[in-house]
Protein backbone atom coordinates (compact mmCIF):
# COMPACT_ATOMS: atom_id res chain seq x y z
CA UNK A 1 0.00 0.00 0.00
CA UNK A 2 3.06 2.18 0.39
CA UNK A 3 3.41 4.43 -2.45
CA UNK A 4 7.34 4.74 -3.36
CA UNK A 5 9.40 7.94 -3.20
CA UNK A 6 10.34 9.50 -6.87
CA UNK A 7 6.89 8.65 -8.29
CA UNK A 8 4.55 10.86 -7.58
CA UNK A 9 4.69 14.90 -8.82
CA UNK A 10 5.74 17.86 -6.65
CA UNK A 11 1.65 19.49 -6.54
CA UNK A 12 0.63 15.87 -5.68
CA UNK A 13 2.97 15.36 -2.71
CA UNK A 14 1.84 18.72 -1.59
CA UNK A 15 -1.76 18.10 -1.62
CA UNK A 16 -1.41 14.89 0.29
CA UNK A 17 1.06 17.01 3.24
CA UNK A 18 -1.63 19.54 2.93
CA UNK A 19 -4.37 16.54 3.83
CA UNK A 20 -2.06 15.42 6.04
CA UNK A 21 -1.11 18.37 7.93
CA UNK A 22 -5.27 19.27 8.41
CA UNK A 23 -5.80 15.44 9.68
CA UNK A 24 -2.80 14.98 12.33
CA UNK A 25 -3.70 19.02 13.46
CA UNK A 26 -7.70 17.67 13.87
CA UNK A 27 -6.82 14.18 15.29
CA UNK A 28 -4.39 15.41 17.96
CA UNK A 29 -6.75 18.52 18.90
CA UNK A 30 -9.62 15.81 19.06
CA UNK A 31 -7.58 13.04 21.13
CA UNK A 32 -8.22 12.12 24.76
CA UNK A 33 -5.69 12.78 26.80
CA UNK A 34 -6.47 9.79 28.55
CA UNK A 35 -6.41 7.59 25.41
CA UNK A 36 -3.30 8.71 24.09
CA UNK A 37 -1.52 5.47 25.54
CA UNK A 38 -4.34 3.64 24.00
CA UNK A 39 -3.31 5.61 20.56
CA UNK A 40 0.48 4.66 21.14
CA UNK A 41 -1.04 1.00 21.59
CA UNK A 42 -2.72 0.60 18.03
CA UNK A 43 -0.04 2.86 16.04
CA UNK A 44 2.35 0.22 17.35
CA UNK A 45 0.40 -2.29 15.84
CA UNK A 46 -0.08 -0.83 13.12
CA UNK A 47 3.53 -0.58 12.61
CA UNK A 48 4.45 -3.98 13.48
CA UNK A 49 1.77 -5.17 10.92
CA UNK A 50 2.91 -4.61 8.34
CA UNK A 51 6.31 -6.58 9.63
CA UNK A 52 4.28 -9.72 9.19
CA UNK A 53 4.05 -11.52 5.87
CA UNK A 54 1.14 -13.78 5.50
CA UNK A 55 0.81 -16.36 2.35
CA UNK A 56 -2.32 -16.69 0.04
CA UNK A 57 -1.61 -19.37 -2.21
CA UNK A 58 1.59 -18.54 -4.03
CA UNK A 59 1.79 -14.96 -3.14
CA UNK A 60 2.11 -13.52 0.22
CA UNK A 61 0.68 -9.84 1.40
CA UNK A 62 0.70 -7.90 4.74
CA UNK A 63 -1.47 -6.71 7.19
CA UNK A 64 -2.57 -3.18 7.18
CA UNK A 65 -5.11 -3.47 10.39
CA UNK A 66 -6.57 0.06 8.98
CA UNK A 67 -10.57 -0.85 9.78
CA UNK A 68 -9.50 -2.17 13.26
CA UNK A 69 -7.39 1.00 13.80
CA UNK A 70 -10.51 3.76 12.65
CA UNK A 71 -12.99 1.74 15.47
CA UNK A 72 -10.73 1.79 17.89
CA UNK A 73 -9.16 5.19 17.62
CA UNK A 74 -11.74 7.54 15.25
CA UNK A 75 -10.30 11.00 15.23
CA UNK A 76 -6.97 10.16 16.49
CA UNK A 77 -6.13 7.64 13.37
CA UNK A 78 -4.58 10.64 11.38
CA UNK A 79 -1.46 11.01 14.52
CA UNK A 80 -1.58 7.23 14.55
CA UNK A 81 -1.03 6.49 11.19
CA UNK A 82 1.61 9.22 10.79
CA UNK A 83 3.83 8.33 13.60
CA UNK A 84 3.83 4.67 12.38
CA UNK A 85 4.51 5.58 8.70
CA UNK A 86 7.18 8.11 9.29
CA UNK A 87 8.90 5.48 11.76
CA UNK A 88 8.39 2.68 8.85
CA UNK A 89 9.88 4.94 6.62
CA UNK A 90 12.92 5.95 8.63
CA UNK A 91 13.40 2.30 10.15
CA UNK A 92 12.95 -0.02 7.36
CA UNK A 93 12.82 2.24 4.22
CA UNK A 94 8.91 1.78 3.65
CA UNK A 95 7.41 4.62 1.10
CA UNK A 96 9.82 7.77 2.15
CA UNK A 97 9.70 10.61 3.81
CA UNK A 98 7.84 13.13 0.52
CA UNK A 99 6.06 10.70 0.38
CA UNK A 100 5.02 10.34 3.87
CA UNK A 101 2.18 13.14 3.49
CA UNK A 102 0.50 11.24 0.80
CA UNK A 103 0.72 7.50 2.52
CA UNK A 104 -0.13 9.16 5.69
CA UNK A 105 -3.70 10.46 3.85
CA UNK A 106 -4.60 7.26 1.54
CA UNK A 107 -4.30 4.61 5.14
CA UNK A 108 -5.84 7.56 7.53
CA UNK A 109 -8.69 8.31 5.23
CA UNK A 110 -9.47 4.93 5.04
CA UNK A 111 -9.40 4.38 8.37
CA UNK A 112 -11.35 7.38 9.27
CA UNK A 113 -14.14 6.48 6.52
CA UNK A 114 -14.82 3.39 8.39
CA UNK A 115 -15.09 4.96 11.62
CA UNK A 116 -17.76 7.42 10.13
CA UNK A 117 -19.65 4.69 8.19
CA UNK A 118 -19.22 1.48 10.03
CA UNK A 119 -18.06 2.63 13.94
CA UNK A 120 -21.87 3.54 14.92
CA UNK A 121 -23.46 0.67 13.49
CA UNK A 122 -20.90 -2.45 14.82
CA UNK A 123 -20.51 -0.34 18.52
CA UNK A 124 -24.58 -0.88 18.62
CA UNK A 125 -24.80 -4.53 17.66
CA UNK A 126 -25.66 -7.21 19.46
CA UNK A 127 -26.02 -10.02 17.31
CA UNK A 128 -22.64 -11.84 16.62
CA UNK A 129 -23.31 -12.73 13.14
CA UNK A 130 -24.09 -9.06 12.48
CA UNK A 131 -21.08 -7.67 14.40
CA UNK A 132 -19.24 -10.69 11.85
CA UNK A 133 -20.64 -9.07 8.73
CA UNK A 134 -20.14 -5.55 9.38
CA UNK A 135 -16.96 -5.88 10.57
CA UNK A 136 -15.83 -8.34 7.24
CA UNK A 137 -17.22 -5.62 5.06
CA UNK A 138 -15.26 -2.61 7.45
CA UNK A 139 -12.02 -4.67 7.20
CA UNK A 140 -12.41 -5.05 3.46
CA UNK A 141 -13.97 -1.98 2.74
CA UNK A 142 -10.96 0.16 4.45
CA UNK A 143 -8.39 -1.77 1.90
CA UNK A 144 -10.70 -1.15 -1.41
CA UNK A 145 -10.86 2.15 -0.13
CA UNK A 146 -7.47 2.97 0.39
CA UNK A 147 -6.52 1.73 -2.78
CA UNK A 148 -8.68 3.92 -4.30
CA UNK A 149 -6.92 6.93 -3.44
CA UNK A 150 -3.40 5.62 -3.79
CA UNK A 151 -5.16 5.15 -7.40
CA UNK A 152 -6.29 8.58 -7.62
CA UNK A 153 -3.33 10.37 -6.49
CA UNK A 154 -1.02 8.24 -9.39
CA UNK A 155 -3.57 9.08 -11.71
CA UNK A 156 -3.24 12.31 -10.84
CA UNK A 157 0.18 12.15 -11.52
CA UNK A 158 -0.35 10.93 -15.19
CA UNK A 159 -2.62 9.30 -16.88
CA UNK A 160 -0.57 6.05 -17.74
CA UNK A 161 -0.86 4.79 -14.14
CA UNK A 162 -4.17 4.05 -14.98
CA UNK A 163 -3.02 0.38 -16.32
CA UNK A 164 -1.11 0.10 -12.75
CA UNK A 165 -4.23 1.42 -10.58
CA UNK A 166 -6.63 -1.19 -12.15
CA UNK A 167 -3.69 -4.08 -11.05
CA UNK A 168 -3.61 -2.52 -7.88
CA UNK A 169 -6.89 -2.64 -7.27
CA UNK A 170 -7.05 -6.27 -8.02
CA UNK A 171 -4.03 -7.38 -6.10
CA UNK A 172 -6.27 -6.01 -3.03
CA UNK A 173 -9.15 -7.91 -3.36
CA UNK A 174 -7.06 -10.95 -1.66
CA UNK A 175 -5.78 -8.61 0.85
CA UNK A 176 -9.65 -7.12 1.45
CA UNK A 177 -11.07 -10.43 2.27
CA UNK A 178 -7.87 -11.17 5.00
CA UNK A 179 -8.49 -8.00 6.41
CA UNK A 180 -12.04 -8.29 6.56
CA UNK A 181 -11.76 -12.08 8.01
CA UNK A 182 -9.19 -10.19 10.43
CA UNK A 183 -11.10 -7.56 11.16
CA UNK A 184 -14.20 -9.78 11.86
CA UNK A 185 -12.15 -11.75 14.84
CA UNK A 186 -10.60 -8.80 16.34
CA UNK A 187 -13.94 -6.81 16.97
CA UNK A 188 -16.48 -9.95 18.05
CA UNK A 189 -12.53 -10.44 20.36
CA UNK A 190 -13.02 -6.31 21.58
CA UNK A 191 -17.12 -6.30 22.13
CA UNK A 192 -16.12 -9.36 24.03
CA UNK A 193 -12.97 -9.04 26.28
CA UNK A 194 -12.58 -5.08 26.28
CA UNK A 195 -15.38 -3.48 24.79
CA UNK A 196 -14.36 -0.04 26.21
CA UNK A 197 -12.19 0.18 23.12
CA UNK A 198 -14.85 0.21 20.96
CA UNK A 199 -16.37 3.28 22.76
CA UNK B 1 -7.72 -3.45 35.15
CA UNK B 2 -6.24 -1.27 32.48
CA UNK B 3 -2.47 -2.75 33.60
CA UNK B 4 -4.40 -6.60 32.35
CA UNK B 5 -5.38 -5.61 29.34
CA UNK B 6 -2.26 -4.15 28.05
CA UNK B 7 -0.51 -7.06 29.42
CA UNK B 8 -3.47 -9.58 27.60
CA UNK B 9 -2.88 -7.40 24.26
CA UNK B 10 1.20 -7.78 24.46
CA UNK B 11 1.13 -11.43 25.04
CA UNK B 12 -1.77 -11.99 22.56
CA UNK B 13 0.52 -9.07 19.74
CA UNK B 14 3.78 -11.39 20.86
CA UNK B 15 2.28 -14.84 19.96
CA UNK B 16 0.82 -14.11 17.07
CA UNK B 17 4.83 -12.55 15.78
CA UNK B 18 6.13 -15.66 17.35
CA UNK B 19 3.50 -18.20 15.45
CA UNK B 20 3.50 -16.42 11.96
CA UNK B 21 7.58 -17.45 11.78
CA UNK B 22 8.07 -15.34 8.86
CA UNK B 23 8.94 -11.91 9.93
CA UNK B 24 10.83 -9.84 7.39
CA UNK B 25 10.85 -6.15 6.19
CA UNK B 26 9.68 -5.00 2.67
CA UNK B 27 12.44 -2.70 2.09
CA UNK B 28 14.72 -2.79 -0.56
CA UNK B 29 17.88 -3.93 -1.14
CA UNK B 30 20.37 -5.65 -3.72
CA UNK B 31 23.62 -8.02 -3.40
CA UNK B 32 25.70 -9.32 -6.25
CA UNK B 33 24.12 -12.18 -7.90
CA UNK B 34 26.41 -15.29 -7.51
CA UNK B 35 24.37 -16.83 -10.61
CA UNK B 36 25.85 -16.19 -14.06
CA UNK B 37 24.34 -14.57 -16.57
CA UNK B 38 24.17 -14.71 -20.19
CA UNK B 39 24.59 -11.68 -21.73
CA UNK B 40 23.97 -11.08 -26.02
CA UNK B 41 24.19 -8.28 -28.25
CA UNK B 42 21.77 -7.62 -30.94
CA UNK B 43 22.46 -5.32 -34.39
CA UNK B 44 20.82 -4.80 -37.60
CA UNK B 45 22.76 -6.49 -40.64
CA UNK B 46 24.25 -3.55 -41.22
CA UNK B 47 26.31 -3.66 -37.87
CA UNK B 48 24.01 -0.83 -36.12
CA UNK B 49 22.56 -1.79 -32.72
CA UNK B 50 19.09 -2.47 -31.87
CA UNK B 51 18.83 0.06 -29.39
CA UNK B 52 16.64 0.02 -26.65
CA UNK B 53 14.04 -2.46 -28.41
CA UNK B 54 11.79 -4.89 -26.80
CA UNK B 55 13.05 -8.03 -25.77
CA UNK B 56 11.70 -11.19 -24.59
CA UNK B 57 12.94 -14.12 -22.59
CA UNK B 58 11.61 -17.65 -22.87
CA UNK B 59 12.47 -20.60 -21.03
CA UNK B 60 12.60 -24.38 -21.73
CA UNK B 61 9.56 -24.83 -19.63
CA UNK B 62 7.54 -22.00 -21.03
CA UNK B 63 6.95 -21.12 -24.96
CA UNK B 64 4.39 -19.73 -24.19
CA UNK B 65 4.46 -16.61 -21.02
CA UNK B 66 8.11 -14.83 -21.59
CA UNK B 67 10.19 -15.89 -18.46
CA UNK B 68 11.24 -12.40 -18.47
CA UNK B 69 10.87 -8.87 -20.41
CA UNK B 70 12.43 -5.31 -20.86
CA UNK B 71 14.49 -3.21 -23.49
CA UNK B 72 18.25 -3.87 -24.59
CA UNK B 73 20.07 -1.27 -23.91
CA UNK B 74 22.09 1.63 -26.25
CA UNK B 75 24.59 -0.59 -27.64
CA UNK B 76 21.59 -3.13 -28.05
CA UNK B 77 23.26 -5.56 -25.15
CA UNK B 78 20.15 -7.68 -22.91
CA UNK B 79 20.93 -10.02 -20.37
CA UNK B 80 19.29 -12.53 -18.16
CA UNK B 81 19.90 -15.33 -15.53
CA UNK B 82 17.85 -18.63 -16.66
CA UNK B 83 17.56 -20.94 -13.97
CA UNK B 84 16.81 -23.96 -15.96
CA UNK B 85 18.93 -26.45 -18.42
CA UNK B 86 17.42 -26.48 -21.61
CA UNK B 87 16.65 -23.85 -24.62
CA UNK B 88 16.47 -20.94 -24.13
CA UNK B 89 15.14 -18.24 -26.84
CA UNK B 90 15.56 -14.28 -26.79
CA UNK B 91 13.58 -12.13 -28.85
CA UNK B 92 14.44 -8.71 -30.15
CA UNK B 93 11.73 -6.70 -31.77
CA UNK B 94 11.68 -3.00 -32.98
CA UNK B 95 8.38 -1.30 -34.03
CA UNK B 96 8.80 -1.84 -37.87
CA UNK B 97 8.66 -5.38 -37.82
CA UNK B 98 12.03 -6.46 -37.49
CA UNK B 99 12.65 -9.53 -35.38
CA UNK B 100 15.93 -11.29 -33.84
CA UNK B 101 15.82 -14.78 -32.29
CA UNK B 102 18.85 -15.95 -30.46
CA UNK B 103 18.53 -19.41 -29.07
CA UNK B 104 20.89 -20.56 -26.15
CA UNK B 105 21.57 -23.56 -24.48
CA UNK B 106 21.87 -23.53 -21.23
CA UNK B 107 23.88 -26.72 -19.36
CA UNK B 108 23.12 -27.78 -15.67
CA UNK B 109 27.00 -26.84 -15.00
CA UNK B 110 26.07 -23.19 -16.55
CA UNK B 111 23.41 -22.43 -13.46
CA UNK B 112 25.82 -23.10 -10.48
CA UNK B 113 26.67 -20.12 -8.39
CA UNK B 114 29.80 -18.58 -9.16
CA UNK B 115 32.02 -18.91 -5.82
CA UNK B 116 33.91 -15.51 -5.96
CA UNK B 117 34.86 -13.66 -3.03
CA UNK B 118 32.21 -10.72 -2.41
CA UNK B 119 34.28 -7.37 -3.69
CA UNK B 120 35.03 -4.62 -0.90
CA UNK B 121 32.40 -1.92 -2.40
CA UNK B 122 29.22 -4.78 -2.55
CA UNK B 123 27.36 -3.49 0.21
CA UNK B 124 23.62 -5.02 1.19
CA UNK B 125 20.60 -3.09 2.63
CA UNK B 126 18.88 -6.20 3.17
CA UNK B 127 18.24 -6.48 7.15
CA UNK B 128 18.68 -9.66 9.10
CA UNK B 129 16.05 -10.63 11.50
CA UNK B 130 18.11 -9.36 14.30
CA UNK B 131 18.23 -5.77 12.70
CA UNK B 132 14.80 -5.96 12.14
CA UNK B 133 13.78 -7.61 15.71
CA UNK B 134 15.68 -4.29 17.20
CA UNK B 135 14.32 -1.60 15.00
CA UNK B 136 10.99 -3.10 15.58
CA UNK B 137 11.49 -2.75 19.03
CA UNK B 138 13.02 1.18 18.74
CA UNK B 139 10.16 1.93 16.51
CA UNK B 140 7.31 1.14 19.31
CA UNK B 141 9.83 2.41 22.23
CA UNK B 142 9.81 5.67 19.98
CA UNK B 143 5.56 5.64 19.73
CA UNK B 144 5.24 5.21 23.15
CA UNK B 145 7.66 8.25 24.25
CA UNK B 146 5.89 10.50 21.67
CA UNK B 147 2.73 9.13 22.94
CA UNK B 148 4.23 10.06 26.67
CA UNK B 149 5.54 13.72 25.35
CA UNK B 150 2.35 14.54 23.96
CA UNK B 151 0.06 13.28 26.97
CA UNK B 152 2.80 15.52 29.49
CA UNK B 153 2.02 18.49 27.40
CA UNK B 154 -1.45 18.13 27.52
CA UNK B 155 -1.01 17.70 31.19
CA UNK B 156 0.59 21.24 31.79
Amino acid sequence: MHISEGILSGGVLALGWAGTVAGVSYGLKKTNPDRIIQTALISSAFFLASLVNIRIGPSSTHMTLLAPMGLILGHAVFPAVFTALLLQALLFGFGGILVLGVNTFVMASASLAVYVIFGRAIRESSGRTRVIVLSFMAGAFAVIIAAVIAGMFLIMTDSDFAGAVKILLIAHIPVAIVEGAVTSFLVIWLKRSVPEFLS
Amino acid sequence: MKGKIFVRLAFTAGLFLLLTGEIFAHGTGYRHSQFEAVALEFMYSTGEAMSYREARVFSPNDEKFSYQSGRTDEKGRFAFVPDTPGKWRVIVRDEEGHQCTAEINITAENLNPKNEPQTHNQQSTILNSYEIFMRSLLGVSLIFNIALIIRRSHAH
